[in-house]
């Protein structure tokens, strides 16, 4: 009787070792690829200088320039009125024009003194104007029953949330820059947002809006976005405010 | 990697799950690849390799040229059934095969036989291809509902909903689907062309056995 014939079956055992093999080496490759060309941002990071907490420039250490309530322009530098001084690698001006004349030391004592004065009487209106300012600022914020209690970081607790909200603006408004896109001519959207005391965004309601689903949908991007760097607002308290939206620039503010 | 890594226990399970689903199949794939292969070139050669010979003891002689064709296995089966038969009728009444055809029915039994068991191997560890196909998809959904109910988790305990809370959740259950597809496919294609394959090899064996039959009743018949 005949035999049956001898197979040369590879075992499914070294079949499986060599599956796996082969599973290790795509593995290993996937990871590679993967920290060869990791992913890149679609957005880059955008850095910040938080201006809240930076020491608020005091009208009475000396800028002359600087206008009392006006937050754009606090960090203008001083101008230092010697500025006006000629260099001495200038050229020598002509006989009889009237821009630099060589001052006698006499008249030099007198306009030093006129200039302290002047001045003096400009620091004085600045800080009458700046204190009138805040002033009108907490009658206002009292009658509209806001709570005092909400002071910005680093402020003087005067201005009662005001700069949260500058801050907050400032963070959409980068991030609109990025994500702007409108179909009509002058849309507008009017969100409120509400940050919880940990700086999380709790609610945004749209509260009002011209109709352009492309400029809504760009402001719900730009809030989204800008979400990721807001702080805590001042003293942990949950910060609710009206932003309207517009592809020029954002006003904060907005009633309800 | 980190998106493996940072995803839940549920879904590291899932993933692990469909990995060894993968390693297992992809091991069956290559192992039925080979032998499949083998016992079509196998048989190929073995049929040529038949016709050309002239007895049937010549060709047992040579049949372990051909060892991994299911063709060979039918051979054997059906020669040495027939020389059962032949030493029976010599031993009954001293002819060479008595001609009531009994002898062929047992042949042909013989060969039924040998062709069911073949095609029994040829099919073995194919029915794990189709579950892997089947079911891999769904094991993988399975982790990734996990996951984002987890993500969704995730986002209700922060109370954010922006992108970069939500997208890292979603993309680490996504990864659980990717998997289970990764391993579905290949079993699925796998499973498809070797069924054909076997299909034709099962058709070659019916023609063999038929062939064979043939030969042996005419031998019968010429006595």
């Amino acid at each position: 009787m005949n035999s049956k014939p001898s197979r040369i079956d590879t075992g499914i055992g070294v079949s499986f070792i060599a599956s796996a093999v082969i599973h290790l080496a795509v593995f290993l490759l996937w990871v590679w690829w993967g920290q060869l060309y990791s992913p890149q941002m679609a957005i880059q990071e955008t850095y910040y200088v938080d201006v809240v907490n930076l020491p608020v420039v005091d009208p009475l250490s000396g800028s002359s320039a600087q206008k009392p309530g006006d937050a754009e322009s606090a960090p203008t530098p001083a101008q230092a009125p010697p500025m006006v001084e000629p260099s001495p690698s200038r050229p020598a001006p002509k006989v009889g024009t009237k821009f630099i004349k060589p001052a006698a030391p006499q008249e030099s004592a007198e306009s030093e003194s006129a200039f302290a004065e002047r001045m003096a009487k400009i620091e004085r209106n600045s800080e009458n104007r700046r204190e009138e300012a805040v002033l009108e600022k907490l009658r206002s914020k009292v009658k509209a029953g806001g709570s005092p209690k909400t002071g910005a970081p680093g402020a003087d607790g005067t201005e009662s949330g005001s700069r949260y909200g500058d801050f907050v603006k400032s963070r959409l408004e980068d991030a609109l820059k990025v994500t702007s896109y409108s179909t009509t001519r002058n849309p507008e959207v009017a969100v409120r947002l509400t940050i919880s005391g940990d700086g999380k965004l709790l609610r945004m309601k749209i509260e009002r809006s011209s109709g352009d689903a492309a400029f809504e949908l760009a402001v719900r991007r730009a809030i989204d976005l800008a979400s990721d760097k807001f702080t805590a607002p001042p003293n942990h308290a949950v910060f609710e405010n009206g932003f309207l939206f517009k592809p020029k620039g954002i006003s904060n503010g907005v009633s309800r | 990697m980190a998106i493996i890594l940072g995803a839940g226990i549920i879904v590291k399970l899932v993933m692990l799950l469909l990995l060894s689903f993968s390693v297992v199949s992809w091991g069956i794939i290559l192992f039925k690849f080979f032998q499949v292969q083998r016992a079509k070139n196998e048989s190929e050669r073995f049929m040529d390799f038949f016709w050309k010979s002239k007895r049937f003891d010549a060709i047992a002689s040579q049949v372990d040229r051909f060892a991994n064709s299911p063709l060979t296995v039918l051979f054997n089966e059906g020669y040495n059934e027939l020389k059962k038969v032949v030493e029976t009728d010599s031993k009954s009444d001293g002819s060479a095969l008595s001609t009531d055809l009994g002898g062929v029915e047992n042949v042909s039994r013989a060969l039924r036989r040998a062709t069911n068991s073949e095609i029994t191997r040829l099919e073995k560890y194919l029915t794990f291809l189709a579950t892997t196909g089947s079911t891999s998809p769904f094991i993988g959904l399975f982790g990734t509902v996990w996951g984002i109910m987890t993500a969704f988790e995730g986002i209700g305990k922060t109370g954010s909903a922006s992108l970069a809370v939500v997208a890292p959740g979603i993309a680490e259950a996504l990864i659980a689907t990717a998997i289970g597809l990764v391993a579905a496919i290949p079993a699925v294609m796998a499973y498809n062309h070797f069924q054909h394959k076997i299909r034709v090899l099962i058709n070659e064996m019916d023609s063999f056995t038929t062939e064979f039959l043939n030969i042996v009743q005419r031998n019968i018949a010429g006595k």
